[in-house]
């Protein structure tokens, strides 16, 4: 414990050493006039509070929702080009319950550049605008030998055409997007696509902190292809309506650098979801309640779609809700998201089941639900001064059925608990993700800091505390770890231009 | 649906719009926009369709001066005016306008109709009333009927500032007294020396809660 001690604050002052010397170095280069800034900032040669409530991305401003809506028209035709990058370090709070410390845990206590980004976004006409990421994970995957491999990917992205008929009786916005994640068309950040605290490294000491912790959301993912169409009536009413299609063939620039295998695959285009949300500004406040769902028919990863035993579905049902009160020099948001989601699984899912036996080490256990339940709840409170200074509390809660079919850690034909896949049908899992139970409880709160020396650079630490994983509070995986040991300390200096 | 369908909603989107439309545009580089469109399809995002904006953040524009309006947007796009709301929110926004969209722009905002505001503050209403009309004799503080008209109508550079929002006039009375950010409205550093925040509340609740005067 003394050990680890002194290698925590080794690495963390290393952490703040190097994060300070990238901020210092980002200000330095960066003139601090309003002509250098990102794509969008270029285009309407605003600052980004402007349309970033307190400046803090990616949630939108009143004005921010219009520009997005009115498809990233506004403003003047530039180069739309931009970039982003991360530098991250995480402390997990155990790591000595697991089977290979290393590899469950490798760089932990290590700052590391983990992700970057290149955008291409902006005015294209008059009518038509692009939002288009595509992002570089430094460590996206690991090879046998513990070795992580960067990887480069589509991420975001959004083309839209959109217009107006507004006058003194009327405001009516419609326009029609093509994408590739369902709800990334939205102009509120409490939207599935938005709410979740950004950034996310991927390495394995990253895997307990906030990012990667339940948020509600669509059980399709990202990385399809869609068309919506929506509409803002007088700055009231939100309604859209969209279908998704796997993004493959033309379509497969919104999945590229995915291989084929990983790629979600969908049955057919008639994977529809949809949208209603109604608005309301008064003064410096807005409020916003909506909900929205999705219906989505999913092939189980990397399985054979010509046959439809490997077809399962989600249908999703969410509600949320999201205040803002913006007046200089505060900002302060509250945001709330429900989802609902029944999941179906494939008739091979289920006829498959489970690797695992029941603690005689002779009975093997069969799947007991045919459809898994699942409720995630979010809310979040933060408060900016200034554009500069910004705090967040962040709470989660995910529940749902149990199902052995979930379970990734149990027992295996010696009456052993053990995570590793006891048949060696390929299943992965390691111990500290272990599900036991086969119940995805998972309960915690998240504390940020952050701190903007400049608009485009964000310095934050963040913790996450957790009183139930997978489905418990202690031993969830059945080899004695338990939710508080995956608390996880999150340090990101995060820039763009 | 099938691929093709897919891909014939995605080239019809683009289809569309291959050409510039000036009477729906959004494009600040465009003189050929006329200052109405502007006005209805960018400035009304935070100004409102008829000047009177929702958030006090944004300062209403319903009936404003319009030699007023022209001498601040000429500021912002030349870097004259340079509080922080004024180059984060205006410097962009402003950047290309022509002398005809600002001067049309000015004309569309003076003829729309001040809406009267939600209270705020009201017990100070009585002495900020005192301040517009007497001014505070003892800190030097001339009366601001006397310049911006007995109604706060205002009167050609000197702004309407009646049924303002106050949280935009105690904001723009600090820029005045604390920094050099409007060097337009020097006059207005001497005025304001001596006011406290007291004092700065107060006349802006009263220009707040000031009634509509007729045009």
């Amino acid at each position: 414990m003394h050990t680890s001690n002194i290698k925590f604050r080794g690495g963390l002052n290393k952490a703040i050493v190097m994060c300070s010397s990238i901020v210092v170095g980002i200000v330095g280069l960066l003139p601090s006039s309003a002509q250098a800034l990102p794509a969008f900032a270029r285009q309407t040669g605003q600052n980004c509070v402007a349309c970033h409530a307190g400046g803090q991305f990616p949630e939108l401003t009143p004005y921010g929702r219009m520009f997005k809506l009115t498809g990233y028209t506004i403003g003047e035709r530039t180069v739309p080009l931009s970039v982003m990058g991360v530098v991250s370090y995480a402390k997990v709070a155990n790591t000595s319950k697991s089977d290979n410390p290393p590899a469950d845990f490798q760089k932990n206590g290590a700052p590391l550049f983990a992700t970057g980004s290149v955008f291409i976004a902006g005015k294209v006409t008059d009518n038509i605008g692009v939002f288009s990421q595509t992002t570089y994970d430094n460590y996206a995957s690991q090879s046998g030998n513990g070795v992580f491999h960067g990887h480069m990917q589509a991420d975001n992205m959004d083309f839209r055409y959109a217009d107006r008929l507004i006058n003194e009786k009327r405001d009516v916005i419609f326009g029609f997007s093509l994408n590739n994640n369902p709800s990334i068309t939205d102009p509120w950040n409490s939207a599935a696509a938005w709410m979740q605290y950004v950034p996310v490294p991927s390495p394995t000491s990253h895997q307990f902190i906030d990012g990667t912790a339940p948020y509600p959301g669509f059980g399709s993912g990202g990385n399809l292809a869609g068309v919506s169409a929506y509409m803002f009536w007088n700055k009231l009413v939100y309604a859209e309506f969209g279908t998704y299609r796997t993004a493959n063939q033309g379509f497969s620039f919104m999945s590229a650098g995915i291989n084929d295998a990983s790629t979600t695959k969908l049955q057919g285009a008639n994977n529809p979801y949809w949208r209603l949300a109604l608005s309301h500004e008064w003064g410096p406040h807005n409020l916003m309640v909506g909900t929205s769902g999705m219906i989505a028919h999913v092939y189980d990863v990397g399985t054979d779609i010509s046959d439809p035993n490997n077809l399962g579905r989600f249908k999703n049902a969410g509600i949320d809700a999201q205040y803002q009160y913006l007046l200089d020099p505060h900002t302060v948001t509250a945001q709330l998201a429900y989802m609902r989601q029944k999941q179906d699984h494939s008739a091979n899912a289920l006829a498959a089941g489970s690797p695992y036996f029941l603690a005689d080490g002779i009975t093997p256990v069969t799947p007991v639900n045919a459809s898994d339940t699942s409720n995630i709840l979010r809310a979040k409170l933060s408060y900016i001064y200034q554009a500069k200074y910004g705090g967040s509390l962040s709470f989660f809660n995910s529940t749902g059925t149990t199902n052995t079919l979930n379970q990734s850690s149990g027992y295996d034909s010696n009456g052993q608990i053990t995570s590793l896949d006891p048949l060696g049908t390929g299943i992965s899992s390691t111990r500290v993700t272990g599900n036991l139970s086969g119940n995805p409880a998972t309960r915690g709160l998240t504390y940020e800091a952050f701190w903007m020396p400049v608009q485009y650079a964000r310095v934050g630490v963040q913790y996450t505390a957790y009183s139930k994983f997978n489905g418990a509070s202690n031993n969830y995986d059945g080899l004695g770890r338990n939710a508080r040991d995956n608390n996880t300390l999150f340090l990101y200096v995060w820039g763009a231009y | 649906m099938k691929t093709a369908a897919f891909v014939g909603m995605g080239l019809a989107l683009l289809g569309v719009a291959g050409c510039a439309n000036t009477e729906r545009s959004r494009n600040l580089n465009d003189p050929n926009v006329p200052a109405k469109v502007m006005a209805q399809q960018v400035c009304s995002n935070c100004h409102g369709i008829d000047g009177n904006s929702t958030s006090p953040n944004f300062p209403k524009l319903a009936g404003q001066q319009e030699a007023y309006f022209i001498a601040q947007l000429k500021g912002f796009r030349s870097h004259g005016r340079y509080d922080p709301e004024g180059f984060e929110y205006m410097w962009g926004i402003s950047r290309s306008l022509t002398d005809e969209q600002i001067k049309g722009l000015a004309a569309y905002f003076a003829q729309q109709t001040p809406a009267p505001n939600p209270p705020v503050h009201t017990e100070r209403i009585s002495a900020g009333k005192e301040i517009f009309e007497k001014g505070v004799p003892s800190q030097n503080v001339p009366a601001c009927a006397v310049c911006h008209g007995a109604q706060g109508q205002g009167n050609a550079t000197f702004p309407r500032i009646a049924d303002q929002h106050a949280d935009y006039i105690i904001k723009q009375l600090q820029v005045f007294q604390r920094t050099e950010e409007r060097p337009e409205g020097a006059v207005m550093k001497q005025i304001t020396h001596s006011l406290t925040d007291e004092n700065m509340q107060a006349v802006a609740a009263y220009l707040n809660s000031m009634p509509v005067p007729a045009k």
